[in-house]
């Protein structure tokens, strides 16, 4: 054996990857008495995960009611902002709320206490193990494959995230296209927690979540995010792929992507956060987006059940990434389900079948499809890049005159006039908007 | 076989990937986990992957596109965007590759 170290042969249930998703599947299996074995490719927990850095905890405190006090949580966000950028122009809105339901964590720690919740409850862990494959029998998963070592299972929950090499090789999804997915990049600006309490204007226990449209992407879709920890700021940019590939074909991207971070980064509005900053990590990940077109078409087959990123269970609004909790809820509707077989008769497809029953009736099921007018718009270059500029226009109007200004009206319509985009236009596609967001 | 970096380096003015990817840990794979077939390169139009790859691993040389895995983040970014299908994509061996901390 050299892939795995000497391990039982049969497992109620395998679970490939210790994301969220598949640590709160095993954590709720194990504590039903399950014999669940966790598997995870990386050397430490946590270790191969990498992410903006808000998470909201309604979904996932009813896995763990004790995360408020016991999970590795930097700050909670107490501010929401949303800026946009044109050159050196900018336009921020913040919004100061008064609930707090959603906090900045660093992923890796995240995972790993999520992972040893699992271990913790009696699920059988084990790192370093890359999986290979899914092995089908008759139509059925029977178990997985790492180099020559099989192991069998009567359940196999796949939470190996967005990029599902082991679904690909089973032929249930397609290969990733750049359709779907972005790329976000990332850096860990070490700061001090002072430094960070005094320039966002908030407590020790308080922080910000940010994000930026605009020319942070050279007008690619996408954004930018800042995220505050304790003594760090998590920040980068996420970008379309398929729209950073049109731009590099049309010679409009024509730096490395690192360095559009790093100009983000140098951006006079942005860069007094962190100035002198230790770069304490740089990282990358690809995320999913238009999340519906990215979902198997089933999220339950013959033995095994499909959880989190993989499912493509994530919401990206444009102002807010649901992939945490969703995945952490999707795991619990597994775990469910498969406690839902056992009780009634066994594993049989029948019974696994009301994961995804459960899936599709879930709210997050619901949300994904509600926003799918976000996503449309957000992948509009053209839409992305015509509103900030009119807003851009009214704002330098009313403002930026030297002797006169602009009343409001005079200035919007002026801006419009300049945009060449006609006030009812403006009026119908800022009600379609307005209606799809 | 291990190459555990992590220089931690000062936002001071415009750096060099390398020196900002220093801050990053690795346990180098002996075998190259992605195999690029350099062939396929010399047809690919715009070589997407020079400039979106974000760890840098493909550089466009003279004699063409040089790939090199060692400092691979795993993102599978280039598996995504290649439009000749030059890559065979894999995750390094079991334990090996990128390690992240605060990510
Ligand atoms: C740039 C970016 C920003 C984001 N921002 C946010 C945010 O602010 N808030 C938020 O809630 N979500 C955010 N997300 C989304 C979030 O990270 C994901 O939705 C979430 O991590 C999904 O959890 P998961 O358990 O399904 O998969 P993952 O977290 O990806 O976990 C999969 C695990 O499986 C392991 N694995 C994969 N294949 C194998 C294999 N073959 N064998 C063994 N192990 C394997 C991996 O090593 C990994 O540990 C962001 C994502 C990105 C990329
Ligand atoms: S995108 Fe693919 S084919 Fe094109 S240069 Fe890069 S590796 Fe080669
Ligand atoms: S997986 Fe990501 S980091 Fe690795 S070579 Fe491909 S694009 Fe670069």
């Amino acid at each position: 054996m050299n892939n795995l170290p000497d391990l039982p042969t049969k497992f109620d249930v395998i679970v490939i990857g210790a994301g969220p998703s598949g640590s709160a599947a095993a954590y709720l299996l194990a504590k039903k008495g399950f014999k669940v074995l966790l598997i995870e490719r990386g050397r430490g927990l946590g270790d191969k995960n990498l992410y903006g850095g808000r998470v909201y905890a309604p979904p996932i405190r009813e896995v763990w009611p004790e995360l408020d006090k016991e999970a590795p949580i930097q700050r909670w966000v107490t501010k929401e902002r949303i800026s946009m950028v044109q050159g050196e122009k900018v336009i921020t809105f913040e919004y100061k709320a008064e609930k707090k339901i959603s906090f900045v964590s660093y992923l890796t720690q995240l995972s790993q206490w999520m992972s040893k919740k699992a271990e913790d409850a009696g699920a059988l862990f084990v790192t370093e193990v890359t999986i290979d494959e899914i092995v089908m029998k008759d139509g059925k998963a029977v178990g997985v494959r790492s180099g020559p070592d099989f192991i069998e299972a009567d359940v196999v929950i796949d939470a190996e995230g967005v990029n599902r090499l082991l679904l690909e090789r089973l032929g249930i999804v397609e290969r990733l296209k750049p359709d779907n997915i972005a790329l976000g990049v990332k850096e860990v600006l070490k700061t001090g927690a002072s430094n960070i309490e005094s320039s966002f204007n908030v407590g020790p226990n308080e922080g910000v979540a940010w994000v930026i449209m605009g020319d942070v992407t050279k007008g690619i879709p996408g954004g930018g995010f800042i995220y505050t920890n304790k003594d760090s700021i998590s920040m980068g940019l996420v970008l379309h792929l398929k729209h950073s590939m049109n731009f590099i074909e049309n010679g409009k991207f024509d730096e490395h992507v690192s360095k559009l971070v790093e100009e983000f980064r140098f951006h006079p509005y942005f860069r007094p956060y962190w100035k002198d900053a230790i770069i304490s990590e740089y990282g990358a990940h690809l995320t999913i987006e238009g999340a519906t077109h990215f979902m198997p078409s089933k999220f339950a087959y013959p033995g095994l059940l499909i959880v989190g990123d993989a499912a493509g269970l994530l919401l990206s609004t444009g102002y807010t990434f649901r992939g945490v909790d969703y995945a952490v809820y999707s795991g619990k509707l597994a775990a469910e389900a498969v406690e839902y077989a056992r009780n009634n008769g066994g594993f049989t497809y029948e019974n696994l079948e009301t994961y995804d029953k459960n899936i599709r009736r879930s709210f997050m099921y619901n949300e994904l499809f509600k926003h799918r007018g976000a996503e449309l718009l957000m992948n509009n270059p053209v839409m992305m890049a015509k509103y900030p500029s009119i807003l851009m226009r009214v704002m330098e109007k009313m403002f930026e005159g030297e002797y006169t200004q602009e009343t409001i009206y005079n200035a919007l319509m002026q801006a419009l006039k300049e945009e060449k985009v006609g006030p009812f236009d403006l009026i119908s596609q800022a009600f379609g908007m307005v209606k799809s967001l | 076989m291990s190459s555990a970096q992590n220089v931690e380096k000062k936002e001071e003015k415009p750096m060099k990937l390398e020196d900002i990817l220093q801050s990053d840990i690795w346990n180098v794979d002996e075998d190259p986990h992605i195999i690029v077939d350099y062939n396929k390169c010399k047809n690919c139009p715009n070589k997407p992957c020079v400039y979106l790859c974000p760890a840098g691993c493909y550089v466009l040389s003279d004699n063409g596109i040089v790939f090199s895995y060692e400092g691979c983040v795993e993102c599978g970014t280039c598996r995504v965007i290649c439009p000749m299908e030059a890559i065979t994509w894999n995750y390094p061996k079991s334990g090996k590759g990128i390690f992240y901390r605060f990510t």
